[in-house]
């Protein structure tokens, strides 16, 4: 990944997608790697009494995965200034293949180099489940 | 366990009298290190070097190797269990991550869910830093969804290391909402 470099960015620019299936697996190493052990992200039964069809992932994995998104596109000189609003608009769930891709909205003035202001979202079978708005500097 | 419930159980008004106070507060329990952000990002897939890497890292103008950004929400989470804590029984109801507006603050509901979340950053973390979290509620905004009724409770999270530096500001708004048990949704 450190190969990629987004030395500079254009309002309209397109963010290479990620694409990632979620097994249960994947949600499992999940929950024991960023400490979140509710039962709905990995208890099928327990998610389905929420309003979800299966174990779905949490906002945990879902900033993580955005973050991974700008991090490929940009490469390792930006700085993350803000992570969202993160809205989750429908429950990614165990056997969705997900979808992340963003675009670039804004770019302006900062105070040590340029702010860059990303458009995120997720998409499953069933549609965008999930967006978030990241603002990152570029020095 | 699909009747399993959770939060803690009180009324309205017992809400609303934690409005604008601080709710929970804690150290994470495991400093910064190579091995918990490998594990972090294996589930991800996600490869860069400044993570992994301390000499890619200050290459690119870190001072050490750098935790991700959003992993702060991580390294903040208290211990489940600790020294001295009494072991935990069959039948009790299962320990789940600290959300200090679901089980701190009281409220008629048994269900819940985060339904949108934004992290402002203002520091990185390097190997060694600890973090500590101070949690309050900061609005209660009623609602009926078709999951049930309830209301959105927004909860305010200032993540510090350990020599007093904000590292970051989270905002987590949640819906607590209440279901008959036995119902599944």
């Amino acid at each position: 990944m450190m190969g990629k470099l987004t030395p500079s960015a254009s309002v309209g620019d397109v963010l290479p997608a990620i694409q990632i299936p979620l097994t249960l697996q994947r949600l499992v190493m999940e929950a024991g790697a960023n400490r979140d052990f509710s039962l709905m992200h990995h208890d099928g039964a327990v998610a389905q009494s929420a309003g979800a069809s299966a174990a779905f992932a949490n906002t945990f994995f879902l900033m993580g995965m955005f973050e991974r998104l700008v991090r490929s596109w940009a490469g390792p000189h930006i700085r993350f200034r803000k992570m969202g609003p993160l809205k989750m608009l429908n429950f990614n769930v165990v056997g969705d293949t997900l979808t992340f891709r963003g675009e670039v909205v804004a770019i302006e003035e900062a105070e040590k180099g340029a702010l860059w202001l990303l458009n995120l979202w997720c998409e499953s079978e069933r549609g965008q489940t999930t967006t978030c708005v990241v603002e990152v500097i570029k020095e | 366990m699909s009747d399993v419930g959770w939060g803690l159980w009180g009324s309205w008004e017992q809400t609303e009298a934690c409005l604008n106070t601080v709710v929970g507060e804690w150290c994470g329990p495991d400093p910064v290190e190579r091995g918990s952000i490998r594990r972090w990002l294996e589930p991800k897939e996600f490869d860069c070097a400044i993570h992994t890497d301390a000499d890619a890292a200050r290459a690119a103008g870190f001072s050490d190797l750098v935790a991700p950004a959003s992993m702060v929400l991580t390294y903040g989470v208290a211990a489940y269990w600790s020294p001295g804590d009494p072991s935990k029984a069959i039948d009790d109801e299962p320990t789940q991550i600290q959300i200090p507006v679901i089980f701190n603050v009281p409220a008629p509901c048994n269900k819940s869910f985060a339904t949108s979340m934004e992290v402002e950053f203002f520091a990185p973390l390097y190997p060694g830093d600890v973090v500590g979290c101070t949690s309050r509620l900061t609005d209660i905004q009623y609602k009926t969804l078709k999951v049930g009724a309830g209301a959105f409770l927004r909860q305010e999270d200032t993540y510090t290391k350990q020599t007093g530096e904000i590292v970051a500001v989270a905002c987590l708004d949640i819906f607590r909402f209440y279901v008959e048990p036995g119902v599944v949704q």
